[in-house]
């Protein structure tokens, strides 16, 4: 199969599930492993005995028992936790990982910015309904996994998952009304996932394969499955129900970008912030070692702190939490992929997370860019284009963007 | 070690002080932490102020110095020069304008007066926090490697060569020459061939001082004026690999016809008898111009401006070798009917009027007109014209001489690349200032010289050979030593994560991203210390020396208070 397919020919194996989609992708998982697909997996396993979520690389095929391809929590974002592993150089094992799809946006993005290598990695991407906010989860016992099943069969728990889930269109791949190709493909190039899977078929009780490049049909290939399914039915139901996800997306930002609107305002946002930082610990593309707001730059005299005080009548201490937001968000606001950790993190429920996601969607279409799309496309912060500089640098030199005066001078 | 931080305000004559009370100013500033000294003098620059302040350094046993008076583009190197005669690190210095900043553009004296009490104040502040940098110094290498051997090439190697500095010319074909050296004749003295090329060339060849490599390719250049490494490799079957090292480029690497054109509209390579310049010069070398079948021709068409419009500029030398070929044409002992076919005459030198009419009175004719095609019809070459009215009209001729334009050769792209100069639109290298600087590439100690450029006549380009040997001559004198630039960048490895951003912005290819190390370095013979990494760096982990967070916090802060 070639990666110019179109929807209409591209075709999924399936697998059963009448355990539960869980079991049916840790199945699935298992006999890769088995069948030397990849040396070990890298998902999310429950700890025994407590509740929370550690990814874990696994190479015994029987401890994925345990594991949650889907788990119902996002508590390490997954981009965050594979470039933790593999920042300095591939692997020396070929190594299959399940990403939630806003966790292999922002795993696309620091490959760009050379925190992730994915020689060697095998990216499988899962049609995701959501997560439950952790707070919830942490408080809310077995109820909370009960809430997460119920999602996973209904999909539109509205008031269940997370804010940052609620207002979330991209949650599948990049299909489109058109007659497109479906999401681009080959193994290291613009999008390196190699299986999607699909949960979102008319049949409840089957997963969907669906393999995006050569590397996945190997993979689907070597435990034997064909790609027979049509897509259609389930290109329909992720088509339908990102229309409603895409306009309560843009609905929400609306009211909250009025809420927001005014320095008075948008301050009244950060009141609560107590400056732990939680919310740049816990985002994928905060990449720096050491964050500019957490460096000795940030330490001043006490003369400083007194002149400052003097002439502003008052100080806050620490000083200037909305300088680490807006400075952090000018630093990675081109790159955020909208994953909502951020809102997660803080103690304080700050929702950071759409103060961010607002601002990405109003900031990334000035460089025409989308973050996470496309590991081809280039990052803003590291391209210059010729034609831009003309705007503001040279417009004596630029034909375009000549003042009238000069044009009529020449 | 206790701070002493001596401060001088100069008056400039009667420049500062009849707008500033200094007085004032000097009461201002005096009781400030470690300020020892607050001081007023006349005129800092003179002979005497200089030593005034030598003096005063040592005798406060200053530990750093602050000059408040004119520009530092007017006098910084002099105070710095002054401390490094009194023992004290010139880096330790700093210099406040309170002439054009203050005392030249704020009428009002009081407020003239505050405002220089605040930039002296912040010059303090920022001083204190300087270090003490140091010069480094590294001897040139006079040496000179030519990329290309044609005549632009030969010509700067033969001005260049001499027994304290050895030349190296890189030619890819077998043969030193280029295009001129296939030429049957100079243009300039009709009737002078080109043994005066041959001579030069066993001038190099004899010359000890000059190596000729031919056969070979630049692969790498690294490097900066004074020190460039470059990696060369052969084409031959056994394929050699040298490194040298040089303190100097010229590109020489001339240019090619265009052989992009149409065939359909022009007819070469399928018609017999349609051939380009070079395929007729190689006829008058060889002594005889003759057709497909044997006979000479009766009538030849020759047609300019093949691919002007397509490229958008004018090749410059095809209308004078057009007319050379229309003389040889018409003064053999059979002469042919000459048709020249052009849009726009370029006749730019002193003597080439008289040459143009030269060939009229010989029977030359000339037809202006645009849109020329060239095609076989019933066995004849015909070429059909536009006649200028909107009508169309032919005319047989027995061969058809194109003139295409000039274009770069292939690999100027890569070339381009590793020695970090831009090419134009059309793809020719760009030099650093088309009209100012036309032989410097914007990388110190790279050069162009020939049609590397442009299209160009053999006289301008042996005036760029000699132009770029005269820049060499005078900047890269053996035994020189040079100072990189000392206010340079530094990468912090430990807060380095290695999103390389900052190679995506330094123009002069001077970060490098260590593989093993997974971190940036700065080379810092070649940074320029332009700061653009240290802004573009995300996690700050790239500073200035000589204007780091710190130092630039504190003057702000100190001038906005």
């Amino acid at each position: 199969m070639t990666s110019r397919e179109t929807r209409k020919d591209k075709r999924a194996a399936v697998l059963p599930a009448r355990e539960g989609i869980q079991k049916a992708v840790t199945g699935f998982l298992k006999k890769a492993l088995e069948r030397g697909c990849f040396e070990a997996v890298m998902m999310p396993v429950r700890a025994p005995e407590t509740r929370s979520y550690a990814w874990l690389m696994v190479k015994n095929p029987e401890l994925l028992d345990e594991a949650a391809p889907l788990p119902p929590v996002m508590s390490v974002q997954g981009g965050r936790a594979l470039s933790s592993l593999t920042k300095h150089g591939a692997p020396p094992l070929s190594i299959g990982v399940v990403l939630r799809p806003c966790e292999a946006r922002a795993a696309v993005e620091l490959v760009k910015l050379k925190q992730i290598q994915l020689d060697d990695v095998h990216v499988i991407t899962i049609d995701c309904p959501g997560a439950l906010p952790l707070k919830d989860y942490v408080r809310g016992g077995e109820n909370a996994l009960d809430r997460f099943q119920a999602l996973l069969e209904h999909w539109d728990e509205d008031g269940a998952i997370r804010p940052a889930c609620e207002r979330c269109h991209r949650f599948s791949l990049d299909i489109s009304d058109e007659d497109r190709p479906l999401a681009p493909s080959s193994k290291n190039g613009a999008f390196p996932v190699e299986i999607h899977i699909g949960l979102l078929g008319e049949n409840k009780e089957e997963i969907l394969l669906i393999p995006l490049n050569p590397s996945g049909e190997e993979t689907l290939e070597k435990l034997g499955l064909t790609p027979d399914r049509p897509l259609d039915g389930w290109a329909a139901r992720v088509r339908a129900l990102r229309k409603k996800k895409e306009e309560k997306r843009r609905a929400g930002h609306e009211e909250f970008k009025k809420e927001i609107s005014g320095l008075d305002r948008f301050l009244a946002v950060f009141d609560a912030c107590i400056n732990c930082h939680n919310c740049q610990n816990v985002c994928p593309v905060c990449y720096c070692q050491q964050c500019h707001f957490d460096s000795p730059r940030q330490h001043l005299t006490a003369q400083r702190y007194l002149d400052r005080a003097r002439r502003r009548g008052a100080l806050r201490l620490p000083l200037d939490p909305l300088l680490f937001h807006l400075g952090r968000m000018s630093h990675m606001v081109l790159s955020c992929v909208s994953c909502g950790a951020c809102e997660d993190a803080c103690p304080v429920s700050i929702p950071v997370g759409k103060v961010f996601s607002l601002v990405a969607d109003e900031t990334q279409p000035h460089f025409q860019y989308t973050a996470g799309k496309s590991a081809d496309e280039p990052l803003p912060l590291q391209s210059f284009l010729k034609s831009e500089f003309c705007e503001v640098e040279t417009p004596s030199e630029c034909r375009e963007h000549q003042s009238p005066e000069v044009k009529s001078h020449a | 070690m206790s701070v002493r931080i001596g401060v001088y305000v100069c008056e400039c004559g009667p420049n500062i002080p009849d707008k500033i009370d200094i007085d004032k100013v000097l009461e201002d500033i005096a009781p400030l932490n470690n300020v020892a000294a607050a001081k007023r003098f006349r005129l800092l620059c003179s002979n005497d102020g200089k030593k005034y302040l030598a003096d005063e350094i040592r005798k406060e046993k200053l530990t750093h110095l602050v000059v408040a008076a004119c520009s530092p583009r007017e006098h910084e190197k002099t105070f710095m020069q002054v401390c490094v005669e009194a023992g004290l690190n010139p880096y330790l210095f700093q210099m406040v304008n309170i002439r054009e900043q203050c005392a030249w553009m704020i009428p009002d004296k009081a407020e003239a007066t505050r405002m220089a009490a605040k930039h002296i104040r912040a010059g303090i502040s920022r001083v204190a926090l300087h270090g003490p940098l140091s010069k480094k110094e590294l001897t040139v290498n006079p040496d000179v490697l030519i990329i290309g051997g044609g005549i632009s090439g030969i010509e700067a190697a033969l001005s260049l060569a001499s027994k304290t500095r050895k030349v190296a010319i890189i030619e890819r074909s077998d043969s030193l020459g280029g295009r001129t050296g296939k030429l049957s004749r100079l243009l300039l003295h009709q009737g002078t061939d080109v043994s005066v090329l041959r001579e030069k060339i066993e001038k190099i060849e004899k010359d000890e001082n000059i190596s000729v490599l031919t056969g070979c390719e630049v692969t790498d250049i690294r490097g900066f004026l004074g020190n460039f490494e470059v990696r060369i490799e052969s084409s031959g079957e056994e394929a050699v690999s040298r490194s040298i090292v040089v303190g100097a480029v010229v590109v020489a690497t001339g240019c090619e016809l265009w052989d992009g054109y149409d065939p359909a509209v022009y007819g070469a390579g399928n018609i017999d008898d349609v051939v380009t310049a070079a395929e007729f010069e190689d006829m008058i070398a060889a002594g005889k111009i003759l057709l497909k079948n044997g006979k000479p021709p009766r009538s030849v068409a020759l047609i300019h401006c093949v691919g002007r419009k397509e490229k958008g500029y004018c090749s410059k030398v095809c209308c004078l070798y057009a007319l050379k070929f229309a003389h040889h044409l018409r003064d053999s002992r059979a002469p042919a009917e000459v048709y020249e076919f052009y849009s726009d005459l370029c006749l730019p030198e002193k003597t080439d009027q008289e040459y143009f009419d030269g060939a009229v009175k010989k029977g030359v004719h000339f037809l202006r007109t645009e849109n020329v095609r060239v095609e076989k019809r019933n066995g004849h070459i015909v070429v059909e014209h536009g006649d200028g009215a909107g009508k169309k009209k032919t005319l047989e001729v027995d061969m058809a001489v194109l003139a295409p334009a000039l274009v770069p050769p292939p690999g100027s792209e890569k070339l381009a690349r590793m020695l970090n100069i831009p090419l134009d639109e059309t793809g020719f290298f760009k030099e650093a200032h088309a009209m100012l600087d036309p032989v410097a590439a914007p990388i110190e100690g790279v050069y162009i010289a020939g049609c590397a450029s442009g299209p160009k006549n053999i006289n301008e380009s042996v005036v760029q050979a000699q132009a770029a040997s005269g820049k060499i001559l005078s900047t890269l004198v053996p035994g020189k030593t040079l100072e990189p630039e000392v206010k340079i960048s530094v990468i912090n490895e430990d807060l380095c994560t290695g999103c390389q951003t900052c190679l995506s912005v330094c123009f002069y290819g001077a970060i490098s991203f260590q593989a093993h190390k997974g971190v940036s370095a700065v080379n810092e013979a070649i940074c320029r210390g332009c700061g653009s990494c240290v802004g573009s760096c995300p996690s700050g982990a790239i500073s200035s020396r000589h204007f780091t967070y710190r130092q630039l916090y504190e003057e702000i802060f100190e001038a906005l208070r």
